[in-house]
This record gives structure tokens, C-alpha cells and sequence, in this order.
């Protein structure tokens, strides 16, 4: 546990794997392994990535739609960079999730990060000890979140929607509700989030680190399993060993730093600390978590689900903007496009293995 | 089970006539499998007729055919009291279920919960009448006798009362006469004493001329509530017969398709002189008054009693993960002889297998694979990497050697019968190494077949020196299992019995308290 944050050394994982996979090949054939083509068959099949073929149509469609704007690379980096932001929050409460823990205090955590970061920028403070200082704030509020959700035993979706309106107080006092602005955020503070390498973004970059981390962290280590474990029945979890409050609490935790970095790389981004700043990611955040849940992992909460949800969300509603589609355009698709995927894959899943219809046990279980 | 009810029976109804429930030909097939072979079953009106079969023998196929859940492959054909009904698709309205998680919102209170199912009692604006919804509550629960506070959350409740909600509420809006009460597994949960209560009702329905298709593992139960009983084996109904035709053992033996002892001892070797392993001292619970105990290497001590007696707390105090606060001290002398306190016994790392397989063995939505590594993750892989060839490894190895049944390591954990369940819950817990093992109701919910494979492996860990504390309320467990039994009582240890003196009667006695059957303890005042 105290190795949750060391553990998300992603170069390592590439090497390893090889050697060991050669090794394993070795000492065992293996004789009834489904051969490459089945396993291709199965990653590929609907209810796995659904998503995906979905971005693909939608991706087809706006090609027929607006063909002279949107089959650009300037749309590919303009869908990257303008979703970076809604990555990294919703990669944020990915963690947390997968204990059936919901962190709906992050978008204020990301505020408070970033405020706190610009205003040390703009008094003139170095770049190191402002982005410190955000990081410091956030871990704090992870820490009470934890304390609250884990050592008081409040629900977490009460219990963070308590924390994240005491946040916004807190932000809404020391700002007096009026933006952080000074010449100074657009030194190299801003850097952090304008730079390009490739035409793509920095932020485009973080998110794919983050990524690459939560997906090692759950797929590839012990903590990982036992995070899934947490989610699913906490009863059993804790009898087999699992130190079921420790998760949730570091779960906590480091939600709360990764909301307080993607704040910061935000307030970098708008080159000030403003006092909304992470508002409207509350809500695209969790519809990208939950989307991606039913992706790749079948129900499990995971990050590649999760990126590719940001994606298909994202590209539609690039493409509208293309379109010149109405404003509502955009919501409404966001809402559209949740509904029928979250139904087509519980319809899916219920076709193949028949669950989902005698589900009062677990209603009854996630509801405890 | 007490004998003298045996003679208060009214005489088993004969097949003469038109039967209450007749279903010809019931076949149905999933994915890969037949889960039902062409199923013929007569239910007699006014009788009570079993359901018996090991897991995976398609009775909850044909239950759940019987409720509509599943549709029934074409050509079968049913009726119910002379008319007949498109099985699988039509469900009559004198045919009722109670299912074996009994459909309850703990959270409600008993007339919520019958409300629910029956429909509340409605004024002008759909204001519901509390009053008269209440005098209906009574009313229902009165029928069977039941006394209940009708305002309390069912959670607070005891098993066998939520059993009668569950009951009184599948019977609502029909007050008796023919039809059919399908009961699924009613006594899984209850403990021993309040079976008797459960068969009061049962037979309370039959006397208002119901049939009742009562599905059980308990071979027991049968000889004292069953008319008849058909056995299904691999989806194939064997044989219908008369209860008085039948004994356990012939009951077993066509259930398993080969000869099975119901009364099977598994072969184990205590020795008296062995060293004390683990040692409880005042051991205080919710229900515990007071436990000592020593338990010696090697041996697989049984803990007894009624509800209420702490015998079901003692097995999660031992391991540690007691719900509520505990006292008292405990130690394992061969690892040190510092005394811990009872709170931080889950320090010696004993693993436990739980009382309540669903809710606190397995991960429904995890992979058997997933399941049985659970408690060992820390020891695959390296440098924090989780070695999943390893794992897949340990998986196949721990289901081969405990001759699991699934469709490999990867399938779902839900898609195993309960019996095979179980034995990966057991294998995580061995997975561990440990050198002592607690199990709570290890057999709950097991096939018979499966239960004998358990003896046996908890027998033969025994003789290499596994220390095992098992607690069950089935004491057919303890007497299979067990070199020694403890009995409580009011959450203290009140009796024991070496294997000599163990028998089902004297157990019996001493759990309820008739007189104490060692005298070297003390007497209840």
C-alpha cells in the first residue's frame, strides 16, 4: 500500500513482460490457450469495445457531414488537446470508483489546486514551491475526504459532496469569487500546460502518463486486485485478508492529488486561478468514468475505458462545433450517446452470460 | 431432529385424482449445456413433496422454468389442478415461490414488506391507510401464528421470522385451498432450532389443502415434512417415492449415482498429547459470556449451539474480523507466549472460511482464478508486479487438487455451483499456508457429493498437521468431521464430547440445555 504511488513506474512494465512471457513459454506450452486469431475475435467483440465502434461512426458520420473540416489532422489535435483536461479529472476519480468509492469533491479539489498554485505564481513565489503548494492543498483535502468517508464512516457520495461545498467556500473566501490575474501567470507557469511537442499539447501528454500508471497499477499489481476486490464485496474482501479500509482511504488520497495536479495544469492552461475553474468537469468526468467502466473490463471501473470514453465524447462534440450545430447540440449528445451505450452493453452482457437479472443481491450489496 | 413429530403426521395423500401440479416433458437447454432431460413430476394435492438433488442437478432450473425466469425448450407440457399452462412463460396464480434469498428489503419493516408484494391499502389522493394496512398486516401474520413487531426493520429480525414474511407474503391474496408453495431451500440459513417453526407453517399451509414443493440439501429435514420426494440427477428425474420407501442413506446414494453414506465419518487421527496450537481466554463478544478454550494441533474441533450462543461469532473472532468489539485474550504458544488481546487476533493471520458464501466468501464479479488468489497476491509476481502466469499457475494447480468443476480458471465465480464455490473459498484460504484454519457453515448450501470431498480434504489436512475450528449448525458437519466438539451455551463453552461419546442425541441435549452432558462443567443455574 505505501508503494500505491512508487508502483506507477509504466517503463518497467514493457521490458518485464517480455521476459517473463518468454520464460513462461519455456517451462509450458501451454497446449489450450486459444490461439491468436480467438483472442483477437474476443477482444474485439461489441460488449467489449463498443465504445469504439460507436467513436468510429461518429467519427464516419461527421466525415460525410462536414467533409471539408472535419477529416483534418487539425481536428485529431484539436479533439486531443480540447479533452486532455477531462481526461486527467476523469482518471482522477477512476481510482476511487473502482471501490465503489466516489470522490465528488475533485472538480473543487481541482479549483482549490489551482488557485492556490496561482496565487503563489502571482505573488511572485518560485514556480516550484507554487505548484508545491497546490499539490500540498490537495493532498490535505484528500486526507480529510479519506478521514471523513473511511475513519468517519459517511457515505462517500454525501460525505464529498459535504467537502467539495466546503472547498468551494473556502475558494469563495480567499478569492472574494473574483479570478487570480497577473502577467506573471503567463510566464513560465503557463508553459506547464501551452507548451506543444508535435502540435499536441502537454496535457494531451500527462493524461497518457496517468493512464499508463492507473492501468499498471490495476491490471499488474496486487493493490490493483484488491481495489476491484473493495468494489465489488467489501464483506468478502476484508475475510479474505484484504485490508479493506487502507484502500479506500490511499484511494482517497490520491485522488485527491491527481485532481489537484490536473487543477494545476489547468489554472496553467487559462493562465489564472480562476474560482470555477474545475465546475464543468464534475459532471464529464463521471459520464467518462462510468462510460469506460463498460469498456475493455466489463463493469470494471479501468483506464483505457476510461480514455477511450473521453474520446468518443470528445470527438462528438468537436464535431458538432464543426457542424456549426446549435449550442444544445452538444449536451444533448453527450446525454444520447450515455444512455444507448450504457444500455447496449447491459443488454450485451445480459445475452452472454445471463446476469443482470437476478442482480437484487447486488443492488442490495452496492447499496450498503 | 425431534422423532415424536413423525407420529403426528396425518397420512400421506395418495395419487388418486387429478394432481395439483403435473409437468410432462421438461426439458431445457442453455450455451453448451441441457440443464433439464425430459422432467416428469406429480404434485399430489395437499402434500408436501421434496425437491432433492446435488448442485448443478437442474433443480433450480426447474424452479426457475416453473417461475418464468427461463422459458422452457418446446414440447413440455403442465398443468396446474386440471388446467394446463405454458410452462416457462405463464406463471398461475396459485402457484407461488419462495426463493431462496426470500426477495426482502431488510431495511423495511415486516408491512412494508408484504405490502410491497401485496399492495398497499389506498385512500383518496393514493394517501396510503396506514391503519387498515396495519389491521391487514395482522391480519396475514395472524394465520400462521406469527409473532412479530410488524414496525422493525426486518434486519432485525431472526432468520426464521424473515422466513415467514417471506412466506406469508408469496400467500398473499389467496387464502389456501389447492394450488402449489414452491419453498426453495427455506432452512439453508436457519439454525437448528427454529427449523421446527418453518415445518409448523409448512404444515399449516398443507392442512389448508396446499401442496408444497420443498427443494433441500438437508436429507434429514425430508423424513419429517416430506410426503414424497423425487430425486433429480445430471437433469433427469431418477425416481418419485413415498418418504416411508426411502432412508438417507438409499436417498444419497440415488441422488450421487453410486453408493454415498449420509452418516460418512472422515477418517482422522487426534491425539490427545498433542500440543496446545491456540489458546482463548475470556474470550467476550456480542453473544460470547466468557470462552476458554484450547485447541491442540491437529485436531478439528467443532463448536455447537444454538443461535444466540455465539457459536457463529467465535469462528470471526478467532480470525480476527469480528463485527462487533470483543475482549479477552488469546495466543498460539508455539509461536510466542505473549498473551494478544481477543482485538487484535486477525495479527495471527488465521484464515477463515465465512458463514455466508454470497456475501462474505466470494467476489461475485471476479474470475474463479481471481477468487482463489485473493488472499495471496503478495506472494505472485515480483517487485510488485503481479505475476498473472503464476497465477493462472496456483489457480489450475488449487482446482485440480480440490477437483473443482468450471469451465477453467477464467470463467465467472457465479457461473460454478454452490458446492464448487465453496471449494474455492476453501482453497483460497489454504492457498495461504496456514497452519491453523477456521470454517464457519462450511457445507451450507453443498450437494452432498461436494460435502463428503470437504470432509475428506479437511480430514486429510488434519493428519498433516492443520489445526481446524469448525463451526456448524448442521451438526451433521461436526459429526463427520470432528475429534471434538465444543457445545455453547450462553455464550460459554457448557459441554464437550471427545469422538467417542459424539452422537447427534447427545448433542443435541447438551445444546439445548437439557441437562449438562459433562458434568465436569458447570450447571446452568
Amino acid at each position: 500500500m505505501q508503494t500505491l504511488g512508487t508502483r506507477n513506474a509504466p517503463e518497467m512494465a514493457p521490458a518485464t513482460a517480455t521476459k517473463l512471457a518468454g520464460e513462461a513459454q519455456q517451462q509450458r506450452p501451454a497446449p489450450d490457450r486459444p490461439s491468436v486469431a480467438t483472442r483477437v475475435a474476443r477482444g474485439m467483440a461489441f460488449d467489449k469495445i463498443g465504445a469504439i465502434y460507436v467513436w468510429a461512426l461518429i467519427a464516419l458520420v461527421f466525415a460525410i457531414w462536414v467533409p471539408d473540416r472535419f477529416p483534418q489532422y487539425a481536428t485529431v489535435k484539436q479533439v486531443l488537446n480540447a479533452n486532455a483536461m477531462t481526461a486527467l479529472a476523469a482518471l482522477s476519480i477512476t481510482i476511487p470508483l473502482t471501490t465503489r468509492t466516489f470522490d465528488l469533491s475533485f472538480a473543487f479539489t481541482m479549483t482549490m489546486a489551482g488557485v492556490t498554485t496561482a496565487h503563489f505564481v502571482a505573488v511572485g513565489s518560485p514556480l516550484a514551491i507554487a505548484i508545491g503548494a497546490g499539490i500540498v492543498v490537495a493532498l490535505l483535502i484528500g486526507l480529510v475526504n479519506a478521514t471523513v468517508v473511511v475513519v468517519m464512516k459517511i457515505d462517500s457520495f454525501i460525505a464529498t459532496l459535504a467537502t467539495g461545498s466546503l472547498i468551494q467556500a473556502l475558494i469563495t473566501m480567499a478569492t472574494g469569487d473574483t479570478p487570480i490575474q497577473s502577467l506573471r501567470l503567463a510566464g513560465p507557469f503557463s508553459k506547464i500546460g501551452q507548451t506543444e511537442l508535435f502540435g499536441i499539447t502537454l496535457p494531451v501528454y500527462y493524461a497518457l502518463v496517468v493512464a499508463l500508471g492507473i492501468w499498471y497499477l490495476l491490471e499488474h499489481t496486487a493493490t490493483g486486485r484488491r481495489l476491484y476486490a473493495t468494489g465489488f464485496n467489501p464483506d468478502a474482501a476484508r475475510l479474505a485478508g484484504v485490508s479493506v479500509d487502507r484502500l479506500r482511504f490511499m484511494s482517497l488520497v490520491v485522488s485527491g492529488v491527481l485532481a489537484g495536479v490536473a487543477g494545476i495544469v489547468l489554472a496553467s492552461t487559462l493562465q489564472s486561478g480562476s474560482p470555477t475553474a474545475g465546475d464543468p468537469y464534475l459532471l464529464p468526468a463521471f459520464a467518462a468514468a462510468f462510460l469506460g467502466a463498460t469498456q475493455l473490463k466489463h463493469g470494471r471501473f479501468n483506464a483505457w475505458g476510461t480514455i477511450i470514453a473521453v474520446l468518443l465524447l470528445g470527438t462528438g462534440t468537436t464535431g458538432l462545433a464543426l457542424a456549426n450545430a446549435p449550442q444544445w447540440a452538444a449536451n444533448m449528445f453527450v446525454g444520447v450517446v450515455l444512455i444507448a451505450s450504457l444500455a447496449v452493453t447491459g443488454i450485451q452482457r445480459r445475452q452472454t452470460t445471463g446476469r443482470g437479472r437476478f442482480s437484487l443481491a447486488r443492488l442490495r450489496r452496492a447499496s450498503a | 431432529m425431534a422423532p415424536q413429530t413423525a407420529s403426528t403426521l396425518e397420512p400421506p395423500p395418495g395419487t388418486i385424482g387429478e394432481p395439483a401440479l403435473r409437468i410432462i416433458g421438461l426439458s431445457k437447454t442453455f450455451p453448451g449445456t441441457r440443464a433439464l432431460i425430459d422432467a416428469s413430476l406429480d404434485i399430489a394435492p395437499g402434500e408436501v413433496h421434496a425437491l432433492v438433488g446435488q448442485n448443478g442437478s437442474g433443480k433450480s432450473t426447474l424452479i426457475k422454468t416453473l417461475a418464468g425466469y427461463h422459458h422452457a425448450d418446446p414440447g413440455a407440457h403442465a398443468e396446474l389442478g386440471g388446467e394446463s399452462f405454458s410452462i416457462g412463460h405463464d406463471v398461475p396464480r396459485t402457484l407461488r415461490f419462495v426463493h431462496q434469498d426470500l426477495g426482502l428489503v431488510h431495511e423495511l419493516n415486516a408491512m412494508d414488506n408484504l405490502a410491497l408484494r401485496g399492495g398497499f391499502i389506498r385512500g383518496a389522493a393514493g394517501r396510503v391507510r396506514w391503519r387498515r394496512q396495519e389491521a391487514e398486516t395482522h391480519r396475514l401474520l395472524d394465520r400462521f401464528g406469527v409473532e412479530l413487531d410488524i414496525h422493525r426493520p426486518l434486519a432485525q429480525a431472526t432468520p426464521v421470522q424473515r422466513t415467514i414474511v417471506a412466506i406469508v407474503g408469496a400467500l398473499q391474496g389467496w387464502d389456501g385451498g389447492e394450488g402449489v408453495l414452491v419453498l426453495d431451500e427455506p432452512t439453508a440459513l436457519l439454525p437448528h432450532e427454529e427449523v421446527e417453526r418453518l415445518f409448523d407453517l409448512v404444515r399449516e399451509v398443507r392442512r389448508a389443502g396446499t401442496s408444497v414443493l420443498y427443494v433441500s440439501h438437508r436429507l434429514g429435514e425430508l423424513f419429517e415434512i416430506a410426503d414424497r420426494v423425487t430425486v433429480l440427477r445430471a437433469g433427469r428425474v431418477v425416481t418419485t417415492k413415498s418418504i416411508q420407501q426411502v432412508d438417507g442413506r438409499t436417498l444419497a446414494s440415488l441422488m450421487v449415482g453410486e453408493d454415498v453414506d449420509p452418516d460418512y465419518r472422515a477418517p482422522s487421527a487426534a491425539r490427545s498429547d498433542a500440543p496446545v496450537v491456540l489458546q482463548l481466554r475470556d474470550v467476550q463478544g456480542h453473544r460470547l459470556r466468557g470462552v476458554d478454550l484450547d485447541v491442540h494441533k491437529g485436531e478439528i474441533l467443532g463448536i455447537a449451539g444454538l443461535a444466540g450462543t455465539g457459536m457463529n461469532e467465535l469462528p470471526y473472532v478467532i480470525a480476527g474480523c469480528a463485527p462487533y468489539p470483543v475482549g479477552g485474550r488469546l495466543r498460539m504458544p508455539q509461536r510466542a507466549d505473549a498473551w494478544l488481546d481477543v482485538a487484535d487476533s486477525a495479527r495471527l493471520d488465521i484464515p477463515i472460511v465465512p458463514a455466508d458464501r454470497a456475501r462474505e466468501g466470494i467476489v461475485a464479479e471476479f474470475a474463479v482464478r481471481e477468487n482463489l488468489t485473493l488472499s495471496i497476491l503478495g506472494r505472485l509476481g515480483r517487485r510488485g508486479r503481479l505475476g498473472l502466469r503464476e497465477e493462472q499457475a496456483v489457480a489450475e494447480r488449487w482446482a485440480e487438487r480440490l477437483g473443482v468443476v468450471s469451465a477453467g480458471p477464467d470463467a465467472l465465480i457465479s457461473t460454478l455451483s454452490g458446492g464448487n464455490q465453496q471449494k474455492i473459498v476453501v482453497a483460497r484460504c489454504l492457498a495461504r499456508e496456514p497452519d491453523m484454519l477456521v470454517l464457519a457453515e462450511p457445507t451450507a448450501g453443498v450437494d452432498i457429493g461436494t460435502r463428503v470431498a470437504i470432509y475428506d480434504l479437511v480430514a486429510g489436512l488434519a493428519r498433516n498437521g492443520l489445526t481446524v475450528v469448525v463451526s456448524s449448525t448442521d451438526l451433521g458437519d461436526l459429526l463427520a468431521m470432528c475429534t471434538r466438539v465444543v457445545v455453547l451455551r450462553d455464550g460459554r463453552v457448557r459441554a464437550e464430547f471427545g469422538a467417542d461419546g459424539l452422537t447427534e442425541h447427545a448433542l443435541v441435549r447438551a445444546m439445548e440445555g437439557e441437562d449438562d452432558a459433562d458434568p465436569g462443567h458447570e450447571k446452568r443455574s
